[in-house]
C-alpha cells in the first residue's frame, strides 16, 4: 500500500521536471524584478532635493486646506489631520515618508499575488485532467493508492507549489528591495495612525505578511476551485481555459450583477478580503468580514467534496 | 487446477440497457498464461477494467488471491501489474524516472530491483533516455517493466499484441514464458486473434458478447486436434458403401467426389486395401489436421474474428 508521503514525491516529480514550471518561475522572478526596476526609476523622477522642506510645505498647505474650508465634513477634516499630524512624526524621526524602502518593495510585491494564483491555477488545472490527457491516469490508478489517497497527494503538491511561488515572490522583492533601497531599511517600523489619532509603531515584516495573508486566501479559493474543475474535465486544455475564465470573468461579471441582492452568494464577490479593510466597501452594503468567511469556507468545501466525487467515483474507461 | 489466482464470481457491467460483460465466473490457475480471447467489442477490456478498479462493477465480485477488488483494493492492487490498453508513460520523464514513479507506490522496490527488471527487458541501454523518444515496442516493455517492479502474483496484459510487429510479439512471447518461469507470475493477456494466443497461452476463455463461451487448455486442443482423411475416389458412392462397412455413419461426409472420414491417419493404410480390393480407383488420400482455429470457430458458431 502506498504511503502518502510517495505519492507527494511522485507529485512533485511530475510537476518539477516539467519545462514549464521552470519557465513560471522564471517568468514571475522576472515579473519581480521589473516591477522593482520601475518603481526605483519612478523614485528618480521625483527626487525633490530636500525632502524635509517638501513634507513641511505639505502640511502647511493642509493646514490651510483644514482652516479655511468651512464645509468640509467630520470624516475628510479629522483624515487630513491626521495626515498632517503623521508628517509631524515623520519629521521628528528623520523618516523620509517618500523615500522608498526595502519594505515598499516587498509590500507592492504583494499585488503580485494575483499573478502566483494565476500560474498555481494552470498548475492546479492540470494535475488530474493531465493525467488523462497523457493517458496515464490508467496506470496511476492501478496501484496499490486509493483514489482519494492519490486526490489528497495531488492537491498538497499543488499548495506546495502555490507556497513555493509565494516565497520565491516574497524572497525576490526582498533582494530587489534590498540592492535597489539598501537592506539597512529593514529595521523600519510600519507607522500607521488610528482613527483616534493615535501613532503606532509596528513590525514591517509583520505588516507585509499581513498584506500576503489576505491575498492567499484568493489564491486558496481560486486553486481549489481550478483543482475541482480539474477533476471534471478530462482534458487539460479545458480545464486549465475553463479555470482561468472563471477567474477571470468572475470579478466582472460580480460587478456588473451587483445590482441583484443574490450576487453576495456567488464566490467571486466574497474573495477578496481586503474589500473589508482600510474603510473600502463591500460589493453589497449588507456583506460582513463574517458573511464572507463563512461564504468562502461553504465554497471551499463544496470545491473539496465535489472534486473528491468526481475522481473517486467516475468510471476511467476511453 | 492448482490455486487460483483470480476468482470472478457473477461479474457483471451493464451501461445503460446493455451488458458489456455479462455474469462472468470463472478461476484463473496459478502459474500460467491465460488468454481472454473474442472478437473486438466482446468485453475483454471491460473486464479487465473491473478487475484492476478502472470502472465500478454492477454486479458480482473479483478476487486476486483472494482478495476482494471491492472491498480492498489497495491490498488486492499490490498482487497485481497492469497494462490496460496502451501503457502511456509520462512522456517528459526518462524511462528510469518512470519506474520510480510507479515503484515509489510500492513499499520496499529497491534500486537493485528497478535495474534488474530493466535488465530482464532488455532496456537497459536507453533507460535513461525521454520517453517520448521510445519506440512502441520499447514502450511496452517499459509498460510491462512497470507493472513487474512489486513481483505481483498476477500480470495482466490488455491486447499486448496491438501495433508490435511480428518480432515484437515474439520477443513479448520471449519475456512473458521468462516472466512466469523465473518470476512465477501467472499472467493474463487478451487478445482478439487467436493465432497470437495459440502460441502464448496454456489456457484460454473464449468470450463472447460478454459472455463466457468455453474455456480450453491449449495442450488438450492440440491433442484432441481431431483428425479427418479425406478420400478422392474415382467412383463415390461405390466408395461410400464400402467405408460404411468400416466406420459409423456420423464419420462419414461426402462433398462431391470428396469423402471426409473423421478419423485418425493411422486408419490410411486399411481404407486404400480395402478400396484396392475392391477395385474402386483412388485419387487420393490424406489425413488433414482440424487446426485449433476450425475449434475454435465451431465454438463461437464462426463468428470469431481472426
Ligand atoms: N464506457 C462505455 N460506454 C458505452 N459502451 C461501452 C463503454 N465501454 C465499452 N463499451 C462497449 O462495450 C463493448 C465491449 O468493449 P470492450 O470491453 O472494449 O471490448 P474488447 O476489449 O473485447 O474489444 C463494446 O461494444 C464497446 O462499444
Ligand atoms: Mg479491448
Amino acid at each position: 500500500m502506498s504511503s502518502l508521503s510517495q505519492l507527494i514525491r511522485n507529485e512533485n516529480m511530475k510537476i518539477y521536471r516539467r519545462p514549464r514550471t521552470w519557465l513560471m518561475i522564471l517568468f514571475l522572478i522576472g515579473t519581480v524584478a521589473l516591477m522593482s526596476g520601475l518603481m526605483k526609476w519612478d523614485e528618480s523622477k521625483h527626487d525633490a532635493g530636500d525632502w524635509r522642506a517638501a513634507v513641511t510645505e505639505r502640511n502647511a498647505e493642509l493646514s490651510h486646506v483644514v482652516q479655511n474650508n468651512a464645509e468640509l465634513g467630520e470624516q475628510s477634516r479629522s483624515d487630513l489631520q491626521n495626515q498632517i499630524k503623521l508628517n509631524e512624526y515623520y519629521l521628528s524621526q528623520n523618516i523620509d515618508p517618500d523615500r522608498l524602502s526595502v519594505w515598499s518593495y516587498v509590500n507592492s510585491s504583494a499585488s503580485l499575488i494575483i499573478l502566483v494564483t494565476l500560474l498555481t491555477v494552470v498548475v492546479a488545472a492540470d494535475m488530474i485532467a493531465g493525467e488523462f490527457t497523457w493517458g496515464t491516469i490508467k496506470l496511476l490508478l492501478v496501484g496499490p493508492a486509493s483514489r482519494t489517497k492519490l486526490m489528497l497527494a495531488k492537491y498538497v503538491s499543488t499548495m506546495a507549489f502555490a507556497l513555493l511561488l509565494l516565497v520565491l515572490c516574497f524572497a525576490a522583492a526582498l533582494v530587489a528591495g534590498g540592492v535597489l533601497a539598501g537592506f539597512d531599511g529593514l529595521s523600519l517600523p510600519d507607522i500607521s495612525i488610528d482613527a483616534s489619532g493615535m501613532i503606532h509603531e509596528g513590525n514591517m515584516l509583520f505588516h507585509a505578511l499581513e498584506k500576503y495573508g489576505y491575498s492567499v486566501v484568493m489564491l486558496v479559493m481560486y486553486v481549489t476551485m481550478a483543482f475541482m474543475i480539474s477533476a471534471a474535465f478530462r482534458s487539460s486544455s479545458m480545464a486549465i481555459a475553463f479555470s482561468l475564465l472563471c477567474m477571470l470573468v468572475g470579478n466582472t461579471l460580480s460587478a456588473l450583477l451587483s445590482g441583484y441582492d443574490w450576487v453576495k452568494y456567488l464566490i467571486f464577490p466574497n474573495i477578496d478580503l481586503t474589500q473589508y479593510m482600510d474603510g473600502a466597501t463591500p460589493l453589497r452594503p449588507e456583506m460582513t468580514l463574517g458573511f464572507s468567511v463563512s461564504m468562502l469556507i461553504a465554497y471551499y468545501i463544496a470545491f473539496q467534496l465535489i472534486a473528491w466525487f468526481l475522481f473517486t467515483k467516475r468510471d476511467v474507461a476511453g | 487446477m492448482t490455486e487460483a489466482v483470480l476468482e470472478l464470481r457473477n461479474l457483471t457491467k451493464r451501461i445503460g440497457t446493455r451488458k458489456i460483460v455479462d455474469n462472468l465466473t470463472f478461476d484463473i490457475p496459478a502459474g500460467e498464461v491465460f488468454g481472454f480471447l473474442g472478437p473486438n467489442g466482446a468485453g475483454k477490456t471491460t473486464t479487465i477494467r473491473m478487475i484492476v478498479g478502472l470502472i465500478s462493477m454492477t454486479k458480482g465480485e473479483a478476487r486476486i488471491k483472494g482478495v476482494s477488488v471491492k472491498e480492498q483494493f489497495e491490498l488486492a492492487m499490490t498482487h497485481v501489474g497492469a497494462i490496460v490498453e496502451n501503457p502511456e508513460m509520462y512522456k517528459f520523464l526518462t524511462g528510469y524516472q518512470n519506474l520510480v514513479h510507479f515503484a515509489r507506490r510500492h513499499s520496499g522496490v529497491t534500486k537493485q530491483r528497478i535495474d534488474e527488471v530493466v535488465n530482464m527487458l532488455g532496456l537497459q541501454n536507453r533507460i535513461h533516455e525521454k520517453v517520448k523518444r521510445y519506440s512502441l515496442g520499447m514502450r511496452q516493455r517499459l509498460g510491462v517493466a512497470q507493472a513487474i517492479l512489486h513481483r505481483p502474483s498476477l500480470l495482466i496484459l490488455d491486447e499486448p499484441t496491438n501495433g508490435l510487429d511480428p518480432a515484437g510479439i515474439r520477443e513479448l512471447r520471449d519475456y512473458l514464458r521468462k516472466l512466469t518461469r523465473e518470476e512465477g507470475i501467472s499472467v493474463i493477456v487478451s487478445s482478439h486473434l487467436l493465432s497470437e494466443m495459440e502460441l502464448m497461452c496454456d489456457r484460454v476463455a473464449i468470450i463472447q458478447a460478454g459472455k463466457l463461451v468455453d474455456i480450453r487448455s491449449m495442450q488438450d486442443a492440440r491433442e484432441q486436434s481431431q483428425s479427418k482423411i479425406v478420400l478422392e475416389a474415382g467412383d463415390p458412392v461405390a466408395a461410400q458403401h464400402l467405408l460404411a462397412q468400416l466406420f459409423d455413419a456420423a464419420q462419414l461426409a461426402v462433398d462431391g467426389t470428396r469423402i471426409e472420414i473423421a478419423a485418425d491417419k493411422s486408419a490410411i493404410p486399411n481404407i486404400a486395401r480395402v478400396l484396392v480390393a475392391a477395385d474402386i480407383e483412388v485419387l487420393g488420400i490424406h489425413a488433414v489436421q482440424k487446426t485449433l482455429e476450425e475449434q475454435f470457430l465451431e465454438i463461437t458458431g464462426g463468428e470469431m474474428v481472426v
